[in-house]
Order: C-alpha cells, then structure tokens, then sequence
C-alpha cells in the first residue's frame, strides 16, 4: 500500500491518528447502512419479482381483449367512445426514507365507472378488456412502487458497498501505514539525536 | 399528500385502451419523441407513475433508467400489445445484479 504524502512531524501524526479514528468509525457506519438497506431490498424484491409476472400475464390478456374488440369496431367509432373518459384515478403519492432513501408510497383510489360510451353501439369485448385493464391497473400501480423503490434502493446499495470498500481497502490500510511510517522516522531521529550526544560528550571528556 | 395522475406512453394502438380508466395516454412514434416526452412528464411533476410499452422502453433503456434516478416519478415498462418480451424480467434482474453483484432470484 502506497503511503499517503505528508511530512513526517508530530503535528501530521496526530492529525492522521484522528482521521484514521474517523474513517474506523465511518467504515463501521456504512457497513451497518449497506446491511440494513439489504435488508429491506430483499424483503421487497421477491414481491416485486412475482408481482411483475401476475401483471404481465393479466395485461396480456387484457391487451388481447382489446385487440379483438378494436378489430371488430371501426377506429373512428372506438376513438369517439373513448374520448371522453369518465373514470378518474387519483393517486396520493408521499416519500419515505428508508436509510436516507426516498422511496414511493402510492395509494390510490378510482373514481366513477369505465363504461363511458353508449352499449349499444360497441363491441362486448370493449367491456371485458377495460374491466381487466382497471383490474390490473391498482397491480401495476403497487408494482410501480415497489419496483421503483428496490431500484432506488439497488443504486444506493451499489453506492454504499463502493464506499465501504473504499474505506476498508484503500483508506485505511494508508492511513494506518502513514502513521508507521512517521512512528518509524520520528523514534529514528530521537535515536541519531541521542547518538550525537554521546559522541559529543565522549569528546569533550 | 399532494395528487398525482398517471401516463402511459406507446403507440397510439396500444395505448388507447388506458385512456377509459383515467390514464393520460401519451402517444409516441420514434425514440427521440418517446425521450423528449418522458422527460417534460418527469419535470412537470404532475406524474408519479408512468407506464411506458416494452417496445419504446427497449429502445432507450439506458436513458430510462437514467431518468428513474428521482424518487418520482416511477418509470415502469409493461408488456405491449404485441405481449411480453421478457424485459419487465430482465429489469428487476438487472435491479438484483446491482445490488447484490448476481442474480439470487435465477432458478
């Protein structure tokens, strides 16, 4: 390990000896914070994981009922039944911070009904693929917040992991070399001091 | 707690369908326009989640995950009309392999 670039004096020793306290006590700390951020991004991961394929396969479904049911009405017919929507969605959205992440939390509520267009003059298959649209859409919404928060948490981890590891293998270790070094060069100095001393005094007697 | 809506972006077909459920639809044609969108919806702050179709998610993946670096809005690709390519997969794979460095969920 390379030392760090410093004068070998008292003052510099002291001052490395805290820092190196500081980074001890830094490393500590972060290590703790990776683990508790792993903690809580595996306990949502798997949800998000089995979450993601129950929306996938409903929404295919839902995406196939709609195809059949544009196929079967005009565009200019199914674009006029739509235009108005008479369903509202409203989403409440707040952060949390988990480990100084700011993570989502949704809730959401539906308002009024999907059927927005006279019965008579659309397909029955329009009804079924809407129905299973708004039944995934309260899924897509808390994948949405779960995925979105492992992934916020996955980058943070990422971080942390980088620092921790910077801290352990590169700071320290210097740190605590540096600090060696000039216990090494300050007792050597003390020891040519003591010996020109001697010499001087044997001269001189 | 302030309300927020939410967007889809896609083609025109494959959208059209979230429009009856309270989903502003955003329709897109090309890559450059699925970006210049997402971003104004991202800045508008108006949006906390925003679904947007594999096939323009695949395009600009990298992009999209930059863009979902803000705690909102959620960025989140779902399968289009043409059904799932496996991508919604492939990001929560890649969500793990950041994370812990392989991926623990393969089985």
């Amino acid at each position: 390990m390379a030392k760090l670039n410093v004068n070998p004096t008292r003052m510099e020793l002291l001052k490395l000896k805290k820092r190196a306290k500081t980074a001890t006590r830094g490393h500590k700390l972060l290590k703790e914070k990776r683990d508790g951020l792993m903690k809580s991004f595996m306990s949502i991961i798997r949800e998000a994981k089995d979450l993601r394929s129950t929306v996938e396969r409903d929404l295919g479904e839902a995406f196939k009922n709609f195809m059949f049911a544009s196929a079967s009405m005009k565009t200019e017919a199914l674009n006029e039944s739509l235009a108005v929507p008479s369903q509202k969605m409203k989403l409440e959205a707040s952060t949390k911070n988990v480990m100084s992440v700011n993570i989502p939390e949704f809730k959401s509520s539906v308002e009024g009904d999907f059927v927005c267009y006279s019965l008579a003059s659309t397909s029955v298959e329009l009804d079924g693929s809407l129905k299973t649209f708004s039944h995934v859409l309260s899924d897509i919404i808390r994948l949405a917040e779960i995925e979105h928060s492992a992934y916020l948490l996955a980058c943070e981890i990422e971080k942390t992991r980088r620092r921790v590891n910077a801290l352990e293998h590169v700071m320290i270790p210097n740190m605590e070399e540096t600090v060696k070094y000039i216990t090494m060069k300050l007792s050597e100095q003390e020891r040519a001091a003591i010996t020109s001393i001697m010499a001087i005094k044997d001269r001189l007697g | 707690m302030k309300t927020y809506h939410i967007a889809i972006l896609g083609s025109k077909d494959a959208i059209l369908g979230f429009k009856a459920i309270g989903v502003k639809p955003v329709s897109v044609t090309s890559k450059t326009e699925m970006l210049e969108k997402l971003e104004k919806l991202c800045d508008s702050g108006e949006y906390a989640v925003l679904l947007i179709t594999e096939d323009f998610f695949a395009q600009g993946k990298d992009e999209v995950f930059e863009l979902s670096k803000r705690p909102l809005p959620a960025i989140i690709p779902i399968p289009s009309h043409r059904g799932s390519e496996g991508l919604g997969q492939e990001k929560i794979k890649r969500i793990v392999e950041q994370a812990v460095g392989s991926d623990i969920l393969d089985k």
